[in-house]
């Protein structure tokens, strides 16, 4: 009998595993497998933008150099996209419940840089810190619901 | 809303994980679903319906606010 209670909560012990699922794993595979040649190319154009783009010259050439690492932002944010299709409704819900505080928090900081700017507030790179505010805001987000 | 899909799961002996790929959805939202953290749409309860042969009202049990309707 006390065997058999002991086979038993071996049995819900391993049955409580936390492993991810077959088809956890695929999706988290299909996701890396778009995201990381994303990320890589970004890497890459920006660094050959800084390395090249004559960002502190004067040439109009620059311009283009300065929007070249845009391109694989906008092949990571298609990766995301897809990324929500292949997610179940739960997992959906809460990661665009962390992307709805994300958009938030970069509306917010937007407004009040620009409004801070037209206020004569000299910012540098001010459309970095709505970018930071952004992806901390939906990174903080997706953290504390994935505790939950 | 209540329900008892862990006991149910046991009872076949499946992982979490199992239980996940079976029904097409993340551990992690089974995990939420058995915690009572997350009610699931009209679909996923009629799959789990089906998953466990059974009815969604045997499986799933409204609390008392999710009755609280006005005629």
């Amino acid at each position: 009998m006390a065997t058999g209670v002991g086979q038993a909560r071996v049995m819900t012990s391993n049955l409580d595993t936390r492993a991810a699922s077959t088809g956890d794993r695929r999706r988290s595979r299909a996701y890396l497998a778009e995201f990381v040649p994303g990320i890589a190319a970004y890497v890459l154009l920006l660094s050959a933008a800084l390395l090249w783009g004559g960002f502190d010259g004067t040439s109009p050439g620059r311009f283009v150099w300065a929007l070249l690492p845009v391109l694989p932002m906008i092949w990571i944010a298609v990766a995301v996209l897809r990324h929500l299709r292949r997610l179940d409704e739960y997992q959906r819900a809460r990661t665009l419940s962390g992307l709805g505080a994300g958009f938030a928090v970069a509306m917010l900081a937007s407004i009040a840089l620009g409004i801070l700017q037209s206020a004569g507030l000299e910012l540098e790179g001010s459309g970095f810190w709505i970018y930071a505010l952004g992806m901390a805001t939906w990174g903080i987000s997706a953290a504390v619901t994935s505790r939950r | 809303m209540r329900n008892d899909l862990r006991q149910r799961r046991e009872e076949r002996a499946w992982t979490q994980a199992q239980l996940a790929d079976r029904l097409d959805v993340s551990r992690q939202t089974v995990n939420a679903l058995e915690t009572g953290r997350y009610d699931p749409s009209l679909p996923l309860a009629f799959r789990i319906a089906a998953l466990f042969e059974a009815p969604i009202e045997a499986i799933f049990e409204p609390d008392g606010a999710d009755l609280d309707v006005r005629r």
